[in-house]
């Protein structure tokens, strides 16, 4: 146990999230080649304000300045509360109402804030099991989905198997989500710890949650070693933050070149493609205004619950 | 029944990217992404650049005509870029990449952050205006500046018609630009006869006989004879046009 | 809004129609004669028809090919806007127009509407169930999809399906309706005076957007222009009141209903999307051959059937889904939850929503009965969210199975003894 916690300890940074790395981003931050997600840009300029996060005051005038605007890390924490942005699926009604039984199922159980890279605990019923209940450790690798159908796959090493479970957020079925370790990674998935030693995905089921006294979610900038191929994936194709350089002795010179063929540097500039891919920030200050009475108060009741 | 388009494919990542804040375009955002031909570069690449050059040449020139399709995605990136500038302005350096990327003269960057970025700042519209323009005709000649590809032919020197092609055009242009409008401004003539079809109506109804019959109408549960376009009497024209 | 009588005047496609038909008529009755007796059958001026079978069918059960044209009853619907400058005094007087008749714009049950001044809607009386009685259909509207879990645990995705704003906006008695969707050669004497046709408009609309011709449609009524009309085939004792309105409570929870849908445009696709053959094997030697029909005929035909399944344009169809069960109803918003994914249309396209036809889910019995001839509001509150019961609702406490002590059976098979045990 020891031994992977102190790999995972490995350059285990507090960092703010969201606003600070995420600012000035109309364009693709997740791409590989941009080295500004570090830090935010310091306004030089006499009109422009910054706060102690690094945000510049806005000098867009065009957007009401409303007395009570929520504030946009929130969506980092309910990130199945906004919809998928292809346009022609679309209706308000539908989010509305989907929204509804969101908020409601949140006041039964306590979904707690998480990140892929988290370690979390779940509790299950289960019609199989004698006790009709079964638990579940592991490491979330993936985020899929929104609204009701948002799902999350949890992995862990089980006497040398790998297990994965893949759960709607959303199932009645689900008694209990517990949090262990809060924490974050480079990268929007972790499938490739599947072809990882068994090391980076390995928990004990009795783990105890650990403590974070900060407010900040910490970023584990931990870089994983991968197996000698076969691989399940192409982990080489994407330049994967969390994969170590080492990935580079595992393939073969065709590929990389091949890889450098794939390569889209073009893509970053692509405006309207960033714009179709996500909600623009006017849609979630909306949504987020709808669901941000609820969820502080079922924060409230599921934390006064706890204690 | 028309034999529609297939609907287009859901992309592939289904949530949103939230990590990206964007401001909201006021423009009309299609789904169907139009694919460009371009000669030199093939695929999404060349497709980016030919609207490079489309981009850089509606900020230069503050107005132009082109094809239309190709102008209606070129017109969304242009929006994307001034809605990028005005709400990061040139300290961001990802704005200032994007910027030095899509403009291809340097001095259309100044241009971008000290001039249409003030214009623009309190802008509740889009910033383009775009408009259909006319058909190229046969007739209208040949004109080879217009055209690298043919730089050895004359102006109105004649061309085979059957390599000719008739794409529908486009008008893009910058709002607040410094030329003569395209359309007159809009004003409203009291003596049009629409205009005073519709007022010499509205003065019968809020009379007493029209209102009384109004009424009667409104309880039967019989709708209301509106009927715009047709002429009520010679009587009211005649009284309306002294 | 389909009037047709029986006997209508020739229009010229009908005049067509006859000249092309009797030709080919007098062709085909000197082929067949003596093979078929065709001197019994009456004949009338709409009779239009062949003396014997000419072609054989292979496919018989075919879909009926999409029509290009706009029937002849139909009106022009959109008309063409262009600048009129209108002074501001005017503009107000159209607005001011329309919220007099229609009442002022408002959204109500998540729908653009208009707040309607009707003052003479008539009470709706209950009617009498009995065996075959058809009631109105709703238009609704695919709003989106969406998982509900059931008590037991099952998840079922289920289609929401918004009954956007509906009226009822003229009854045509049985003598005036030709209940037939084709032009069939000769309408059997059977469909006829069974059924009347009431007209169900969704979605009320701004009337500048439409023509003269269309709102006057909708005169008599009293109700503002709406953007989708469809005829639904009732029994007359069925009846509804001109301006009554439909909403999701015309439904209960528990009850099958019908889905016809116009489906997804798929453009011109293979024989594999869109017949689902099996095409051929991607190695062992194939030769450009993986995805064709593969043998479009046997020997004996000599020729192609009509009807023979080919690539072509696959989509824009109306489908029918049927049997799906409601699970939920929104009464605020007007939104059935129905089993399935798989309704025929994309989303926010109209859906017609029928009781179920289905042999096993139609109503037997006066207490299964629906709200005959609709849902007559009462007093009492209805709750926004009703659910079938086995529906677990979202806002209830999770799912837990209770732990059943099942007694032990012995079979009397011999039980195996771990070795060194002792009996």
């Amino acid at each position: 146990m020891a031994f992977y916690v102190s790999r995972l300890s490995l350059g285990l940074e507090l960092r703010r999230l969201g606003c600070k790395t995420m600012r000035c981003s109309g364009v693709d931050c997740r791409s590989s080649s941009s080295t500004s997600t570090t830090l935010a840009p310091r306004s030089l300029a006499d009109d422009g304000k910054t706060d102690k996060l690094g945000r510049r005051e806005k000098k867009n005038l065009m957007m009401s300045e409303s007395v009570d605007k929520p504030d946009l890390n929130l969506r980092f924490k309910y990130p199945e509360m906004f919809p998928e942005p292809f346009m022609i699926w679309r209706n308000p009604v539908k989010e509305k109402l989907e929204r509804k039984d969101m908020l409601a199922r949140r006041n039964c159980i306590s979904i707690p804030e998480f990140y892929v890279g988290s370690v979390l605990r779940v509790n299950l019923s289960n019609i199989h099991q004698p006790d009709k209940v079964s638990s579940f450790v592991g490491i979330c690798i993936e985020r899929k989905e929104t609204g009701l159908r948002a799902s999350i796959t949890l992995r862990n090493v089980i006497d040398n198997l790998g297990v994965e479970i893949k759960l709607e957020l959303y199932d009645p079925r689900l008694l209990k989500i517990e949090v262990l370790r809060l924490e974050r990674r480079l990268d929007p998935h972790l499938r490739y710890l599947r072809d990882a030693p068994p090391e980076y995905s390995t928990f004990p089921l009795d783990m105890k949650p650990d403590i974070n006294r900060s407010d900040e979610v910490p970023l584990n900038r931990i870089k994983v070693k991968l197996n000698p191929r076969p691989w399940t994936e192409n982990w080489h194709k994407i330049e994967y933050k969390g994969i170590d350089e080492s990935i580079d002795d595992l393939i073969t010179n065709k590929w990389k070149a091949r890889r450098e063929l794939l390569r889209k540097p073009w893509e970053k500039y692509d405006l309207m493609k960033t714009y179709r891919a996500t909600l623009p920030e006017e849609e979630m200050e909306e949504i987020l205004t709808e669901i941000k009475d609820d969820v502080e108060e079922h924060d409230r009741k599921h934390s006064r619950r706890q204690s | 029944m028309r034999l529609n388009k297939p609907t287009p494919l859901r992309p592939l990542i289904h949530y949103a990217e939230l990590s990206k804040l964007v401001s909201r375009l006021k423009i009309p955002v299609h789904w169907h992404v139009k694919k460009l031909r371009r000669g030199d570069v093939p695929g999404p690449e060349g497709r980016l650049l030919k609207l490079r050059a489309s981009v850089t040449a509606l900020f230069k020139y503050e107005r132009i005509e082109m094809d239309y399709y190709p102008a209606d995605e070129a017109r969304g990136y242009a929006e994307r870029l001034i809605s990028e500038a005005v709400r990061n302005g040139p300290q961001c350096p990802e704005t200032m990449e994007m910027a030095d990327w899509w403009l291809e003269e340097k001095q259309l960057v100044h241009k971008l952050f000290k001039v249409l970025v003030p214009r623009y700042q309190n802008y509740p519209t889009s910033y383009t205006n775009f408009y259909r323009a006319p058909f190229w005709y046969f007739s209208d000649g040949f004109q080879p500046q217009l055209n690298e590809e043919y730089p050895d032919k004359e102006i109105n020197e004649t061309i085979p018609a059957f390599r000719t092609v008739s794409y529908p055009k486009g008008l893009l242009e910058l709002k607040g630009n410094p030329y003569p409008p395209i359309f007159p401004s809009k004003v409203t003539n009291p003596r049009s006869i629409q205009n005073v079809l519709l007022s010499s109506a509205k003065d019968f109804y809020k009379s007493k006989e029209g209102g009384s019959e109004r009424l009667s109408n409104a309880e039967s549960g019989r709708g209301i004879e509106f009927v715009p376009n047709e002429p009520k009497s010679d009587e009211n024209l005649i009284e309306s046009s002294k | 809004m389909r009037r047709l009588l029986v006997h209508q005047p020739p229009t010229v496609n009908c005049l067509w129609r006859e000249t092309t038909m009797a030709a080919l008529r007098t062709r085909v009755g000197c082929l067949l004669q003596g093979f078929f007796s065709s001197s019994k059958i009456p004949r009338s001026s709409f009779d239009i028809r062949f003396d014997g079978c000419v072609t054989q069918v292979r496919f018989k059960g075919g879909p009926a090919t999409p029509r290009f044209r706009h029937p002849v009853w139909h009106v022009r619907k959109e008309r063409a806007h262009y600048p009129e400058n209108l002074t501001a005094e005017n503009k107000e007087f159209i607005r001011e127009t329309i919220s007099q008749d229609f009442g002022p714009p408002i959204v109500a049950h998540g729908v653009k509407t208009y707040d309607s001044p009707l003052k003479n809607i008539e009470k709706i009386e209950p009617v009498q169930w009995f065996p075959g009685i058809r009631r109105t259909s709703t238009i609704a509207k695919k709003i989106g999809i969406q998982p509900l879990w059931l008590n037991d645990g099952t998840r079922v995705m289920t289609t929401l399906l918004q009954i956007v704003d509906n009226h009822v906006i003229k009854y045509n008695p049985p003598d005036q309706v030709i209940p037939l969707r084709r032009r069939h050669k000769v309408i059997p004497k059977k469909v006829l005076g069974k059924f009347g046709a009431l007209i169900v408009g969704a979605e009320s609309a701004d009337p500048q957007e439409f023509t003269k011709n269309y709102c006057g449609l909708f005169r008599e009524s009293g109700l503002p222009p709406k953007r989708k009309l469809a005829r639904f085939l009732i029994s007359p004792e069925a009846v509804l009141p001109s301006g009554t309105p439909l909403n999701a409570m015309h439904y209960r929870v528990g009850d099958y209903i019908d889905a016809t849908g116009f489906t997804i445009q798929r453009g011109f696709q293979g024989v594999m999307k869109r017949w689902g053959f099996k095409g051929q094997p991607a190695t062992h030697g194939q030769t450009k051959t993986h995805r064709r029909p593969g043998s479009i005929g046997g020997g004996a035909g000599h020729r192609v059937w009509p009807g023979k399944k080919m690539p072509g344009h696959m989509g824009g169809r109306h489908r029918t889904l049927r049997a799906l069960k409601i699970l939920r109803i929104n009464t605020e918003y007007n939104v059935l939850y129905v089993t399935g994914q798989n309704i025929p249309g994309q989303i926010n396209s109209y859906i017609y929503v029928h009781d179920s036809l289905s042999h096993h889910r139609w109503v037997k019995d006066a207490k299964d009965a629906w709200p005959l001839p609709t849902y007559i509001p009462t007093e009492t509150e209805v709750p926004e969210n009703l659910y079938a019961s086995d529906v677990h609702p979202f806002d209830a406490p999770s799912i837990t199975y209770e732990i059943v002590d099942t007694p032990v059976v012995r079979t009397g098979a011999k039980i195996a003894k771990a070795k060194g045990s002792k009996k």
